[in-house]
């Protein structure tokens, strides 16, 4: 089967100019400019089957949200070429908007005055949906992201969870094969996250919908995406499964000992182990990093008990936010690898 | 673009209007003031020149009058939605929608104005018709033809608005612009004065700008200043600036947006 959304070789780059300082530079401005080409998005690939749901991750400024404007029409690339449901977005953007839903979760689809229904009211007639189908769906939206008492009440007047819950349901309201998140998320506590979770999960369980979603919430990607894409400064770092990312950036595992007693200490930090080494971390606790993909943690646990006298254990693990924090601190993914 | 959409999109432009009712009692109070002045500075100046610039007193009230009644119908602010969608970026979740963005704004603007006939121009006229001595148009033809070109103006004004509010795509903050075509608006459409009394060069100027056929050209068929044997003409050219503009801005729309920036993220 021939992908959903393919993309080739995408390239946007914006023009901006560097404003000069002060007043003099200000008035210096009116008249000349100099302008340079930022590219925010260099060069990517990758290609999305119908049915996946996949989270898209990068620090700020990374390139994240280009590229989702790009595969939903509203930017024209520089340079490329998109193809998403049959369709070349830009060029064909008012047919190609019938087949996708967009949430940007800094921004609302909703009138800002008007009571929500209207919004509803609105989209059901431009996308042609049917009394039925606005009926069964507002009926399910109700039931998991219980919107119902919100419907007659203006958009300025809602919570941000609660304009978000309307803002999903708004994005579905046509059922599109796709639908693109861009930090659905942010800004929003955990009872409404969960609750937004579950509702694409769902959507993507019974409608099969095709789901990229930006985040910075790695709780996101962990729930409900089983593929994960890594871009960073416009270049995509990475594409392939969450564990795969965490075995390939977490190679260094630590295990903790703590000893019964001073001399067992110095004597366990004196003794050498092949490819581990030990750190005093306290009085009587020592660490011991190994490289994960050389030694696995019972070697290491072993070869320690048959050298010193044990009191306790424990494994360190480092949790996927250190994994994240060091592809974007560090040079770690640094070499492409989708 | 299907009717259906077009007329959904008029719909919420009729919701948004009558969101905050303040907004609309002081439409209906500003309008009024407007004609009292106009009425009290013209009936100076009639005092002392009777027959000024081919008009009878009784004419100019008129004029005034139902001009004011009229961009009480015409007039929108889709020019200043649009820049300010742009400059804030809201833009990016007008353009998601599967229908074409200058038509759906186009579409609020015919709904605003459908909103203004019936909550603002007819109570305005009905205050202004108790309080002013109004002429009625000069025959039933020239109210129906009246009414033709009043739905040029308000197309005129919609496209108008449209593409000047396009402008934005590039210059970002427009308030500039706005407010300068703001004053073209209302010096040139003859809502101040009545274009017959403008100076030769400016009248030439004027000749070649869409602005006239806004207030000027229907109201100069109201009062039956335009013969039927202009009439054709005037409203041939009425047509050609609608369709113009209306091209005009569809066609800016498409270019520039090819280099749109989404502010803010």
């Amino acid at each position: 089967m021939p992908p959903l959304i393919e993309v080739a070789n995408l390239v946007k780059e914006f023009r901006a100019f560097d404003r000069q300082e002060g007043l003099r530079g200000a008035i210096a401005n009116l008249f000349h400019r100099k302008y340079r080409t930022v590219r925010a998005v260099d060069r990517i690939d990758f290609r999305i089957a119908a049915g996946e749901m996949v989270g898209y991750i990068g620090p700020n400024g990374a390139g994240k949200s280009t590229t989702v404007k790009m595969l939903t029409g509203i930017l024209m690339p520089t340079g490329g070429e998109i193809r998403s449901n049959g369709f070349h977005p830009f060029e064909q953007r008012t047919t190609y908007t019938r087949t996708i839903g967009v949430v940007f979760g800094q921004r609302t689809q909703l009138w800002w005055d008007i009571a929500v229904a209207e919004s509803f009211r609105l989209l059901k007639s431009i996308y042609g949906v049917t009394d039925s189908d606005y009926d069964a769906r507002m009926k399910r939206f109700d039931e998991v992201l219980e919107i119902g008492r919100y419907l007659r009440t203006p958009v300025r007047k809602l919570s941000l969870g609660e304009r978000m819950r309307c803002d999903v349901a708004a994005a579905l309201l046509h059922n599109p094969p796709i639908l693109f998140l861009d930090e659905p998320t942010i800004g929003l506590d955990i009872v409404a996250k969960e609750r937004i979770r579950e509702f694409l999960k769902e959507q993507n369980r019974q409608q099969g919908t095709t789901v990229l979603l930006t985040t910075h919430d790695l709780a996101d990607i962990e729930e409900l995406c089983a593929r994960l894409m890594v871009i960073d400064k416009g270049v995509l770092l990475f594409d392939g499964p969450l564990a795969e990312l965490k075995r390939r950036l977490w190679r260094e595992m630590a295990v903790r000992f703590q000893l019964r007693d001073r001399e067992q200490a110095e004597k366990l930090m004196a003794a050498t182990l092949p490819g581990v080494t030990m750190q005093r971390s306290g009085d009587l606790t020592v660490r011991a990093k190994f490289d994960r993909e050389r030694q696995t943690s019972a070697d290491v646990i072993r070869g320690v008990l048959a050298l010193a006298a044990v009191m306790d254990i424990a494994i360190e693990e480092e949790s996927i936010e250190d994994v994240v924090k060091e592809i974007y601190t560090g040079t770690s993914l640094r070499e492409p690898v989708a | 673009m299907n009717a259906r959409a077009l007329f959904a999109f008029a719909r919420m432009g009729f919701l948004d209007m009558l969101a905050y009712r303040v907004r609309y009692y002081t439409g209906v109070i500003n309008y009024f003031i407007n004609v009292t002045v106009y009425y009290f500075i013209w009936k100076a100046v009639f005092s002392a020149n009777p027959g000024y610039g081919g008009f009878r007193m009784e004419e100019m009230i008129t004029y005034v009058a139902v001009g004011w009644i009229i961009r009480s119908f015409y007039f929108n602010n889709i020019d200043w939605d649009l820049s300010i969608s742009i400059q804030e970026g809201k833009i990016a979740m007008e353009m998601m929608r599967p229908v074409s963005l200058p038509l759906s704004y186009i579409g609020r603007a015919m709904g605003e104005a459908a909103f203004r006939a019936i909550l603002l121009a007819i109570p305005v006229s009905i205050v202004l018709a108790i309080v002013f001595p109004i002429l009625p148009p000069k025959s039933p033809a020239h109210l129906g033809l009246f009414f033709l070109s009043l739905l040029g103006s308000v197309l005129i004004v919609a496209s108008l608005n449209f593409l000047v509010g396009s402008c934005a795509l590039v210059l970002i903050s427009i308030q500039g612009l706005l407010r300068f075509k703001f004053w073209m608006q209302e010096l040139l459409s003859g809502l101040l004065v009545p274009l017959a009394l403008f100076p030769a060069p400016l009248r030439a100027v004027s000749s070649w700008l869409p602005f006239e056929h806004i207030g000027y050209t229907p109201m100069m068929i109201y009062l039956g200043k335009t013969s039927f044997a202009q009439v054709r003409s005037t409203l041939m050219l009425e047509l050609c600036w609608v369709v113009g503009l209306l091209f005009a801005g569809v066609w800016v729309w498409n270019r520039l947006s090819r280099a749109i920036t989404i502010q803010g993220g």
